[in-house]
């Protein structure tokens, strides 16, 4: 069953040449986890305000809990559609202390118990006389979670929930906020323009550049097989090479030589197609067919990132971005030898 | 497909409007009303709050122009003979007369105040924004006490026989051009100040270091570089000071000069309305034409700085001019604040002696509290749901929603009090010469003070916390009266301070609309000033410069 489904949505502002978004289908799974991902500007924030009810799309249908709450015909203003929301800068009630902020909204009978079991879910007890501007960023945050949860929304949304974030404490509320969603059952959306926070908490990820879906799926389908170059580069770092599908249509004919694929999207012998290859996937060894010179090297702390210039035979010259075990010793100029390992290979259709 | 939670989308809410009969022309219309309001279209309830508000405020205004179109071309005639060329001459020469006055006093003061090291610099900026707080005709009451044909100016001059014997007989005659263009300057010149001091703080030293090293000296960068750098604000203050001086009408009335506003005011008390119309018709012109040309200026000189790189301007050292400047702001501060209340002052005492704070007195003081404080009270109401409408549902129905909020804002009292017997008298007899009458007038005045008061703390509320309440399931008129109401409420209430100290100085609306033997206490400064009382005029002026002190700090840290 889904709890949220979008169904050739698209949103245009006035004053706006492109659509912010375009036909967008989207259909997420009853308590999971969903990040939309792409750099600003993509559309995702548009589509996380429209299933809000805080934009109306121009065309299509949205759906929540199995109700449709916006076709050409229909339309539920947003106070109706039970939709928890954290905004990117919290959006807590300047003037309202943090128990009353959480219990906004709620009326039914159990309202202190109700509260008392939110604010205890997201460790707040002992706040909650305090007001909002007395509050550091991550208990901020977790006040804006918590007002979410407090109405058992059938669907929470996420605007960039990290970004405020400094890089420690955004690494434990990832975590944190992970927990508590799953926890309290609900089906969220994230949107994030940050790879790490979509890995890190999504059961999938929705990866969008211009108003348009560009791939779907699980955190490690995203990242080892991205299916076209925009994903491949936007989701961590890649080389990009041209090739051809080999004969046994399981490794591709490059200049680097042929490199065995584990996942070819049943491509046909003889396509010509693109290769993603991380830069994990390539590892120092000194029987490797791939011989190359340093051309810059940083270290930091976690691997060596290497800039490789490799020289061709037809004389053509290439570099290509390594990480390198950071115990190895390499200095700039040194010559090289590696090998491509075919778990982080992808194969990307030629558009 | 349908249950409870749905509603239909027409371009009337809840209409059941027949989709079978003519389904793409709703949709047309229905994508016309989204796009005006960027999807995001008001409650009803709010919509037409905002457009009964907007009609109210703009009403008496429209009605003014529609009078003085069907006036007749007899009178039009006779009047763009006789009155409309002098009258033209009158206030024209006295508006610009007064806005060049006032921009050299105002931008020279905030520049010794803001940018040298003259003693008690602090202090200083203080007092030289304080003329703000007295009305000009009480200013101007003021200097007849001082000047005029029985004052003590003349007193003093006729004693000191060497003044006589050099300069001949006494012949200041404050009841001139240059008397009210002297009252004006003095009382007005913080308009340009405030904003020009403002200007001089955000200065950044960084482009007169710059300046300083292409090898320019002191008076090129003051003409090179501050002057056109203080150009908007100068700019801004004397659209104010010019606006002022031609809505103004009790210091004007009160030295007899005659300029539109008193001359729309004289004609409607001979009864002949239609002349009234007229005059005012040539006034709006003129307004209009000033507003048109600020709104030229604001477009044209936006200057923006860097702002990180923001660093205070340095502090000039006066050297021997010290002595010089100190006497020149010394001696703006003793005309302008220090004279007119010492004149108060001693003329309270002396009424105080004789019984003036008797029943009679009080009664004036209540009336003024009463009118002012419904007055206050009703802007607050009025003005909340019209700036949430601008502000949270921008499109060009709220844009002239506020546009005509602001008309009678913007245009003399005497035309909205015209505008007011007009409609009145032919369509509401009831309420005419009523004390209702006169708030409502009060509200059509200074509604935009409210409106702006509140506009500044709800531009500081994030609308994701609108949007929050939302998606806890307030619907929006209850996110206004819920949530943005408790935050802005400082604002709103600044802002019925603002209207309350308005409109206990308010003259030409209370004096042509109040109803028999409700006079406040404007009214009573204004008659007993004519009739040469003093002692019983200088408690009352002194009443309402000590309550205008109320919303002074408010008002300078808005600059």
């Amino acid at each position: 069953m889904f709890d949220i489904e979008l169904k050739a949505v698209s949103k245009k502002y006035a004053g706006t040449e492109e659509p912010a978004v375009k036909n967008l289908s989207l259909a997420v799974e009853k308590g999971s986890i969903v990040t939309l991902l792409g750099p600003s500007g993509c559309g995702k924030s548009t589509t996380l305000r429209l299933i809000a009810g805080f934009e109306r799309p121009d065309v299509g249908s949205i759906a929540l809990a199995g109700k449709v709450v916006s076709d050409s015909n229909t339309w539920i203003a947003p106070e109706k559609r039970g939709v928890g929301m954290v905004f990117q800068d919290y959006a807590l009630f300047p003037h309202l202390n943090i128990f009353k902020n959480i219990g906004f909204g709620y009326k039914a009978n159990d309202h202190n118990k109700r509260i008392t079991e939110v604010i205890e879910l997201v460790n707040l007890k002992g706040y909650e006389k305090r007001y909002p501007h007395e509050l550091s960023g991550g208990q901020q945050q977790r006040v804006a979670l918590a007002r979410a949860l407090t109405r058992k929304p059938v669907v929470v949304l996420l605007d960039e929930p990290f970004s405020n974030l400094d890089a420690d404490l955004r690494v434990h509320m990832r975590l944190e906020v992970k927990r508590i969603i799953k926890e309290s059952g609900a089906t969220a959306i994230f949107v994030s323009h940050d790879q790490k926070d979509a890995l890190a908490i999504s059961d999938s990820i929705v990866v969008m550049n211009e108003g348009v879906v560009q791939q779907m799926g699980t955190p490690r389908e995203i990242y080892q097989y991205p299916e076209n170059k925009f994903v491949a580069t936007f989701v961590g770092q890649s080389n990009i090479l041209e090739g051809k599908m080999a004969r046994d249509e399981e490794s591709v004919i490059t200049d680097l030589g042929i490199i065995p694929c584990s996942h070819t999207h049943g491509l046909k012998s003889g396509e010509e197609v693109y290769i993603s290859i991380r830069p994990d996937s390539f590892e120092m060894d000194p029987e490797g067919q791939i011989k190359g010179r340093i051309k810059e090297s940083t270290y930091t702390g976690e691997s060596i990132d290497a800039v490789v210039e490799i020289v061709f035979d037809n004389g053509t010259r290439r570099d290509l971005l390594t990480h390198i075990h950071p115990e190895k010793e390499v200095k700039i100029g040194d010559l090289v030898r590696f090998k491509v390992l075919p778990h982080f290979i992808a194969v990307i259709r030629h558009d | 497909m349908k249950n409870n939670n749905m509603s239909q989308l027409n371009i009337k809410q809840n209409s059941e409007v027949g989709e079978e009969t003519s389904p793409t022309i709703l949709l047309f219309l229905r994508r016309i009303w989204l796009n005006i309001w960027h999807g995001n279209p008001p409650g009803p309830v709010l919509l037409l709050f905002g457009l009964t508000v907007a009609i109210i405020m703009s009403i008496p205004i429209i009605y003014v122009i529609w009078r003085s179109l069907f006036a007749g071309a007899e009178r039009w005639m006779r009047l763009l003979d006789e009155r409309i060329p002098r009258l033209l001459w009158n206030t024209l020469s006295l508006t610009a007369a007064v806005t060049v006055c006032t921009v050299i006093v105002g931008v020279s003061l905030a520049w010794i105040v803001i940018r040298t090291d003259i003693p008690g610099r602090n202090i200083w900026r203080w007092l030289l924004a304080l003329p703000l707080v007295i009305p000009p005709y009480v200013g101007a009451v003021t200097y007849i006490i001082v000047f005029g044909r029985s004052g003590w100016a003349r007193d003093f001059w006729r004693d000191t026989p060497w003044l006589v014997n050099s300069f001949g007989d006494y012949r200041v005659n404050i009841f001139s051009f240059w008397g009210i263009f002297f009252v004006l300057s003095m009382f007005t010149y913080p308009y340009v100040y405030l904003i020009a001091s403002a200007a001089l703080r955000k200065m950044n030293r960084n482009f007169e270091e710059a300046a300083r090293s292409l090898g320019m000296s002191s008076s090129q960068i003051f003409w090179k570089v501050n002057l056109p750098f203080l150009r908007p604000a100068i700019g801004a203050g004397a659209i104010l000071v010019s606006l002022y001086v031609l809505s103004d009408f009790g210091a004007v009335a009160m030295l007899r000069y005659v300029t539109f506003t008193a001359a729309i005011y004289f004609q409607r008390a001979s009864f002949d309305t239609a002349s009234a119309a007229v005059l005012s018709l040539v006034l709006i012109a003129l307004t209009v034409v000033i507003l048109w040309i600020e709104s030229g200026t604001r477009k044209k000189n936006k200057y923006y700085q860097t702002a990180n790189s923001y660093r205070e301007p340095s502090i000039l050292q006066l050297g021997k001019w010290k002595p010089l400047a100190l006497l020149y702001v010394s001696a703006i501060f003793f005309v302008s604040v220090f004279l007119p209340v010492s004149v108060l002052v001693y003329w309270s005492n002396i009424g105080i002696r004789m019984g003036a704070l008797n029943e009679r007195f009080f009664g004036f003081a209540l009336n003024s509290l009463r009118i002012s404080g419904f007055a206050a009270l009703l802007c607050m109401l009025l003005a909340m749901p019209v700036i949430y409408l601008k502000n949270r549902y921008p499109s060009v129905i709220s844009g002239i929603i506020d546009r005509l909020a602001y008309g009678g804002y913007a245009l003399p009292g005497v035309i909205v009090a015209l505008g007011f017997i007009f409609i009145f008298n032919n369509h509401i007899p009831a309420l005419y010469r009523t004390f209702y009458m006169i708030a409502i007038a009060f509200v059509v005045r200074f509604l935009p003070q409210s409106m702006q008061a509140g506009e500044a703390s709800l531009s500081l509320i994030s609308p994701r916390i609108d949007e929050a309440a939302r998606s806890l399931g307030y619907p929006p008129w209850k996110v206004m009266l819920k949530v943005i109401l408790p935050n802005m409420l400082p604002g709103v209430l600044a802002g019925g301070a603002l209207v309350f100290v308005s409109s206990i100085k308010e003259l030409p609306v209370s004096l042509m609309l109040r109803p028999p033997g409700f006079d406040t206490l404007a009214v009573r400064v204004y008659f007993e000033a004519h009739e040469a009382i003093y002692h019983l005029a200088a408690p009352a002026a002194l009443l309402i410069i000590i309550v205008s002190i109320i919303p002074l700090r408010y008002m300078l840290s808005k600059y």
